[in-house]
């Protein structure tokens, strides 16, 4: 109970830090291209809409890789990258107050951290070379071939694609 | 030198600061600080230059070879300390630094006890790898036991994730889509450039010539005590980077290309006071900032292609 009590109070306490000025008014974002609006998360579900791209988009809700969005001409659900999520300043608001949460404002670089449990900078800097376990590891290691045979049985068939290349002007 | 290093702090950029002080504890003398300048930016033009990230460099630094001294400096060390060239690392030099980095984590944390888990990762990562600019390179991939949620990448193509965050995976196309990120930061050598220039800077002058650059130096008194060298962050560039190549990779493998997109969805829901999350969020841009930058580069080029998510298959932890 007093655990139950310890965390209600943390999170009274962040949640309003960290989305301040984010939960204020909904999320804005716009369309990176054209695309049909859908009544579920699902690339099969029933159109509902569609939008244009550069069209200015209301985020209403996130799942997985899909949005759910407010266009001119309907609402429904769309392709996490086929929009641009917000104005520039919403993520770098949000990029603030995590960085301050980090301890990483000002400095842009990590000096110390405190109370981090898990794997923490701590743990790795005091960690010690552990030869057995690397001998493990290496011996999971397969060849090209195993993983072409590994791939045949998922019936995965490698496509031409091109590296991505970072877009025009960078990013916001 | 705690007081020296905070006098260097006040230096604007990241890098710069981080070469500051690596320069400074390299020297050891606090007076050289406010003559040491220009000294420092003609240095650091000269190591990016020396391990080709600055290709446009006009000034070409003089060539001292002298392979004869650089064999005499060598014949003092002892056995175990062999010989290591910083200005142009061979591959198999690369794996042992790797292998150096990857023991360390695995003395933070170990592998988790699943010989089936570790298989199916290998399975999937060696076949993405496959589809990378370095697919001979001998890679091997483990899920560690930690609850945290994060990937680890050291030269030569050794890579790790977190068994919690390989608990968030939903399907195959997003181990893919993680293990592409971090194929790429070993493709692209990102880990091994920042120790270079660390190395190279830390010989001093001495790097403009062959014989300091392939001097005695230790690979473990290069990456620091520990594995304190994989919590360290890379440039934000070089995330993007390896989201863009990631992608690429599993969508090439036949994955459905969302899979990386989907995780840092995931991620991106996290609290940031998360304890689990902490030093991922702490070493990489916002998973927001990294979804926005990977929709703007992905444009319409997703637009035809289906692959799988083969969530069938997918391995569940016990």
């Amino acid at each position: 109970m007093k655990h139950y009590l310890k965390h209600v109070l943390i999170l009274s306490s962040l949640v309003p830090l960290l989305y301040a000025g984010v939960s204020a008014a909904a999320e804005k974002g716009s369309a990176l291209k054209n695309d049909s609006l859908r009544s579920e998360p699902f690339a099969d579900a029933k159109v509902t809409g569609s939008f244009t791209r550069g069209e200015n988009l209301e985020i209403i809700k996130k799942q997985g890789a899909w949005l759910q969005v407010k266009a001119a001409k309907g609402s429904g659900w769309v392709r996490l990258l086929s929009v641009k999520r917000g104005a520039a300043s919403t993520s770098n608001q949000a990029a603030g107050v995590l960085a301050v949460a980090s301890g990483r404002a000002g400095t842009g670089q990590v000096i110390s951290t405190t109370g981090v449990r898990g794997l923490s900078e701590q743990e790795l800097k005091a960690a010690k070379f552990n030869e057995e376990e690397v001998k493990t590891l290496e011996g999971y290691t397969l060849s090209a071939d195993k993983g072409r045979a590994f791939a045949k049985a998922g019936k995965l068939n490698s496509i031409a694609f091109k590296n991505l290349k970072e877009a025009k002007g960078g990013t916001q | 030198m705690k007081a020296n290093l905070r006098m260097i702090s006040i230096t604007s950029a990241h890098k710069r600061r981080l070469i500051s002080i690596l320069l400074a504890s390299a020297l050891g003398l606090a007076s050289l600080q406010s003559t040491a300048f220009d000294f420092k930016g003609a240095l650091k033009d000269a190591v990016e230059k020396e391990i080709g990230q600055k290709s446009d460099s006009p000034a070409a630094p003089s060539e001292a070879t002298s392979s004869s001294e650089s064999a005499k400096a060598n014949s003092t060390t002892a056995s175990s300390e062999a010989a290591f060239n910083w200005k142009n690392p061979s591959t198999t030099e690369e794996i042992s630094l790797g292998r150096e980095i990857a023991g360390n984590l695995l003395g933070a944390a170990p592998l988790v006890k699943d010989a089936a888990l570790q298989k199916y990762v290998n399975s999937v990562g060696r076949w993405v790898a496959s589809q990378s600019e370095r697919p001979e390179l001998p890679w091997r991939f483990g899920v560690i036991e930690s609850e945290d949620l994060n990937a680890f990448a050291a030269p030569g193509g050794y890579i790790m994730l977190t068994k919690g965050l390989y608990r968030k995976l939903q399907n195959e196309a997003q181990l893919a889509g993680v293990l592409g990120h971090e194929i790429a930061h070993v493709v692209k050598k990102h880990q091994l450039k920042v120790l270079q220039k660390q190395q190279l800077l830390s010989m001093g002058a001495g790097l403009l010539s062959d014989k300091y650059a392939k001097d005695n130096a230790l690979i473990s008194k290069a990456i620091g005590s520990g594995a304190e060298i994989s919590a360290r962050s890379l440039d934000k560039s070089a995330e993007y980077e390896a989201d863009r190549l990631g992608l690429s990779y599993a969508t090439r493998a036949g994955y459905e290309p969302y899979g990386l997109a989907e995780v840092l969805q995931t991620l991106g829901q996290s609290s940031s006071s998360d304890a689990n999350v902490a030093l991922l969020f702490k070493t990489h841009p916002h998973p927001d900032e990294r979804l926005t930058a990977l929709s703007e580069s992905v444009g319409s080029q997703l637009d035809k292609i289906t692959g799988k998510t083969l969530e069938n298959r997918f391995y569940v932890l016990k």
